[in-house]
């Protein structure tokens, strides 16, 4: 598999802070992944979102987005590669109106507007909120205001879309869509995505979960592995997925097959016990 | 005046920079009206113009809501206040004429003149196009190195959060509700005091929005509005030159009515 960003021996710690927030952090990201990066509050995934995108600088280490390294010389360039969709919808919708808010990354790059009024519109069609092009952010609920702020970093052509807790504030409806059409674009468009979490049922989709407690990944899995670890999550401040809860609970009286089950497979356990009974 | 209300007519597919630069016009040559038939002839051409806009009548009187007590005051004031040598009542230094009335008539016009055409522009321009005909009109300035678009993006940024910091405020005032603060109590000073608990958190929370914006346009490849090209272009149309046109001839004839 192809790497897309290598992060080595990274470390970064906020002016005026005693303890780092990012320690000696060393990961590989491929291409075409989708990678959930989970840890409890002030674990520094957030911070970590932000030196990817250079928005702050490393105290030291270094990151590579597709093979280049990045520093103050070509962290636009960087920049064009990586998409990042917020946690608050409210305070990344720049333009008056739909469309002038998927333009705006456009405009920056100086697009000339006869492509932008295409660009703009396909972006549209794929997070399918066409029919709200004229409307302004007031009149859009949450989860459309998510789904434009993908249009706006899909209409950019990025490689990497980073979504750093892009979920947390929408209704469970919002949530699903959102995060349905990010897998569906992420196949379509051969797109890499980094989500940042701290609710670990929000990773089902992914297929790698990095597990972050005080600026070090103490987990990296697949999310049968990261899912089995069971109750240990809660040392890392993280809640126990209602499927692992499930299992256990049910472990203490009958007798389940070893190791972590998927919800399917759960299931089919649950139907057979049901038909014994 | 009023808040953009949407709608489809004539005054509304204007040009915003002939909208907005036609209503100061407008608002000059209000001062050089003099007699019955120039304001007269104003008048109807702001009644016309509202009338091509198809908005309900009924808004424009609630532009002069605010203004009312400002209206009714110095038409009091020029009624009573006019000296005149053929007073038709005179009581201590009041002093009630004809001169008095007529002034007073052509100043409650002048009134409702400029508050109805502005009205006009406000209901049928939203703030983004009144922000980028600012941008356009200051153009020129860039010669002189003023930062036109930076500027503009800072206008239409501040427009597109005034909804969101309402919210805000409301949200605080609330949270100030809950812990027993009471805004409506109380003598001018106490009322005034019991803004602080609102501006302090208010300031805080505006600059939280702001940071979190600046990381997100700069995460969007937003570095200074060099380079930026323009996704919004406003259109000067046949029917902008036929509204300039218009107006000038309505200027011819209210210089002549004036000298009449």
């Amino acid at each position: 598999m192809e790497k897309i960003i290598s992060i080595k021996n990274l470390n970064y710690t906020y002016p005026e802070a005693k303890t780092p927030a990012i320690n000696d952090l060393s990961l590989d990201i491929y291409k075409n992944e989708w990678l959930s990066i989970v840890g409890k509050n002030g674990s520094g995934k957030s911070t970590l979102t932000k030196l990817i995108d250079g928005l702050i600088e490393a105290s030291s280490g270094t990151i590579a987005v597709d093979g280049q390294e990045i520093n103050e010389d070509n962290i636009w360039d960087a920049r064009k590669k990586i998409g990042i969709i917020f946690q608050n919808p409210d305070h990344q919708f720049v333009g008056a109106t739909v469309e002038d808010d998927v333009a705006f990354g456009l405009e920056n790059q100086g697009m000339p507007r006869e492509q932008m009024i295409i660009a703009v519109d396909h972006a549209l069609e794929l997070v399918k909120m066409s029919e709200f092009k004229k409307r302004d952010p007031q009149s859009l609920s949450g989860g459309q205001k998510q789904r434009v702020a993908i249009a706006g970093v899909l209409a950019t052509r990025p490689q990497i879309i980073i979504m750093d807790e892009s979920t947390s504030m929408l209704d469970p409806d919002g949530r699903k869509t959102v995060l349905n059409l990010v897998e569906q674009l992420r196949e379509q468009q051969d797109l890499t995505i980094i989500s940042i979490t701290h609710d670990i049922e929000e990773t089902e989709l992914s297929q790698r979960i990095v597990v972050l407690n005080d600026g070090q990944i103490v987990k990296d899995g697949k999310p049968e592995e990261i899912y089995d670890l069971g109750p240990e999550l809660t040392n890392y401040g993280l809640e126990e997925p209602f499927s692992s809860k499930l299992m256990s609970t049910l472990r203490e009286s009958v007798k389940l097959p070893e190791g972590y089950l998927s919800g399917r497979e759960l299931k089919e356990q649950l139907w057979k016990l049901h038909s014994n009974m | 005046m009023g808040r953009y209300l949407p709608g489809d007519s004539l005054i509304y597919h204007l040009d915003p920079r002939g909208k907005f630069l036609l209503t100061f016009y407008f608002v000059g040559i209000v001062f050089f009206a003099n007699n019955v038939a120039s304001y007269a002839l104003l008048l109807a051409f702001v009644l016309f113009a509202v009338y091509l806009s198809k908005i309900n009548f009924g808004f424009f009187i609630k532009g002069l809501k605010p203004v009312f007590w400002l209206i009714l005051f110095t038409v009091i004031l020029q009624l009573l206040f006019t000296p005149s040598n053929n007073p038709i009542w005179h009581w201590g230094i009041f002093t009630l004429s004809k001169e008095g009335m007529v002034i007073s008539a052509y100043i409650f016009m002048r009134f409702i003149l400029i508050i109805f055409i502005s009205t006009l522009l406000t209901l049928t321009t939203t703030p983004i196009e009144i922000s980028d005909s600012i941008e356009s009109i200051l153009k020129p300035l860039k010669r002189i190195n003023f930062p036109v678009t930076q500027v503009a993006l800072m206008l239409s940024i501040a427009l597109r959060f005034v909804p969101l910091l309402v919210d805000e405020t409301t949200k605080i005032m609330d949270a100030q509700r809950a812990r027993g603060v009471d805004f409506g109590e109380g003598g001018l000073i106490k009322r005034i005091k019991s803004f602080v608990p609102i501006l302090i958190p208010l300031f805080v929370s505006s600059f939280s929005i702001a940071y979190d914006l600046a990381i997100a346009m700069e995460s969007r490849g937003y570095k200074d509005g060099e380079g930026r090209s323009k996704y919004r272009v406003l259109s000067w149309a046949r029917r902008d030159n036929l509204t300039i046109i218009f107006m000038i001839g309505l200027t011819i004839i209210l210089l002549f009515l004036r000298s009449y």
